[in-house]
């Protein structure tokens, strides 16, 4: 699984990649600096409750860049420098949580997770 | 004023594919999109809604749950039910509960699309009025003892509020959550307002109970001291660069302007103290992080509209989602 973030880690500027369930849990931490201080996983969570359920942000810090993303698997966060090329970095999330949605149920972030019922569109418009 | 129509379907294909159907109508009407009814719900708190259309299955809260809630606490907005699983008994009691409409799938987007537009309609049927106060034009209506629902925008800090009057007086007033004599204190400290007339009140019951020119006194009253406070609270009007707030203000227009031009999406700048707390949080956590203080956040909530926040500036910058918004951050941040 961890294979899946690294193209993510791989563009310049990105220092580390969280993901963390919807109820505010990290699932996966991995970063190129010998990785996420545990204690600070309450502050982490505090400041996805202050985020008061955006889709997405882009936090800009005195000293630190946060790169934030909610989808239906949880919450994925980027930490990055000041200076990173930030549509590379969304582009790469978009990725990232695609193929995130199409293992949902698969892999061990997702153990728990019942794969969702698909619905065709045909099933809700008319052709004109 | 373009209105938000709130999408409510657990099926993500649906709602995109609503979403990209009623593109076209993007002039009359912007939509909201929420996976269910609690979702909705936070919408209905946080956003000015003009109509919901909702599924009824549903995790969580149902439809039928959904739109039992809004007509307890938000019965000027019309909801209109779509499902799958359509039976008379089920259309019986979507409209006994207060659906105006009904829509079995399959169906047509278009008119769906065509319901709406003339649902919103109606809720100018009796007129508009830009840049008025409203005190004098509310004790008209009182005089006239018009049955009304009035709807106000408060043209500084783009806040929403209804007013319900039934022969001419005021029985209850709502501003998101907020209902009642509150709510009304709230509108009436409104100095400059755009407002829409709905000749129709859904609502009977009276849950304020007083004298319009009472509640009218009372709301100049609040304003002047609320106004007094926000001068206090900016310690003389300064921001954290030295300048006043309107300064400020201006200056963050400009330099957007000047730089990427007058159509680059920022739609307006202004001081939003909704905002505040929340800018305050998130900063307070990038310290306890060791990221430092919070410089610049642009923030996209699925609405109609993104923000960009400058904690510096105490300002706000409202933004179509289709803004250079890599450009806006560099700029801002610079």
């Amino acid at each position: 699984m961890s294979a899946l973030f690294d193209d993510l880690l791989a563009v310049a500027g990105v220092k580390g990649v969280m993901f963390f369930s919807a109820a505010g849990e990290l699932l996966f931490e991995k970063s190129g600096a010998g990785g996420m201080d545990k204690a600070a996983a309450p502050d982490w969570q505090a400041l996805l409750v202050s985020l008061d359920g955006a889709r997405e942000a882009d936090l800009i810090f005195e000293i630190g860049r946060l790169y934030i993303r909610k989808a239906e698997e949880g919450v994925l966060v980027v930490t990055m420098g000041r200076i990173a090329p930030a549509a590379m970095i969304r582009l790469n999330c978009d990725v990232l949580l695609s193929e995130l949605k199409s293992r949902k149920g698969s892999g061990p972030l997702f153990e728990d997770a019942k794969p969702k019922r698909k619905k065709g569109l045909g099933r809700f418009f008319q052709l004109p | 004023m373009i209105k938000n129509v709130l999408l409510v379907d657990d099926d993500r294909a649906m709602l995109l594919a609503l979403q990209e159907g009623f593109a076209r109508y993007s002039d009359s009407f912007s939509v909201l999109l929420a996976g269910d009814g609690i979702e909705a719900l936070e919408y209905l708190k946080r956003q000015p809604v003009s109509l919901v259309v909702t599924d009824l299955k549903m995790p969580r809260v149902d439809g039928f749950e959904l739109l039992a809630t809004i007509m307890a606490n938000f019965p000027d907005i019309p909801v209109i039910i779509i499902t799958g699983y359509s039976t008379p008994e089920m259309e019986r009691l979507a409209r006994k509960g207060g659906a105006v409409a009904f829509v079995a799938k399959p169906f047509l987007i278009e008119n769906l699309a065509r319901q709406i537009v003339s649902m919103l309609r109606q809720e100018a049927d009796g007129g508009t009025l830009h840049n008025v106060t409203s005190g004098v034009f509310l004790q008209l209506i009182e005089m006239e003892q018009k049955t009304c629902t009035i709807r106000l925008e408060e043209k500084t800090f783009g806040e929403k509020g209804v007013l319900f009057f039934v022969e001419g007086e005021l029985c209850d007033a709502r501003v998101g959550e907020r209902q009642g004599e509150m709510a009304a204190y709230e509108i009436f400290a409104w100095d400059n307002v755009s407002l829409s007339i709905q000749n129709d009140c859904t609502v009977r019951q009276n849950r304020i109970n007083k004298e319009l020119s009472s509640l009218l006194i009372e709301g100049a009253r609040r304003s002047d001291e609320l106004k007094a406070q926000r001068a206090e609270r900016h310690g003389g009007g300064r921001t954290r660069s030295g300048s006043r707030p309107e300064e400020a203000l201006k200056g963050v227009r400009l330099k957007i302007e000047c730089t990427l031009g007058t159509r680059c999406g920022a739609e307006d700048v202004i001081q939003d103290e909704r905002w505040t707390g929340r800018v305050q949080r998130i900063s307070q956590s990038g310290e306890r992080l060791k990221l430092g203080k919070l410089a610049l956040a642009y923030i996209d909530q699925g609405d109609s509209r993104d923000y960009l926040l400058l904690p510096a500036d105490h300002a706000v910058v409202a933004v179509n989602p289709k803004c250079p918004r890599d450009k806006l951050l560099q700029l801002l941040g610079e």
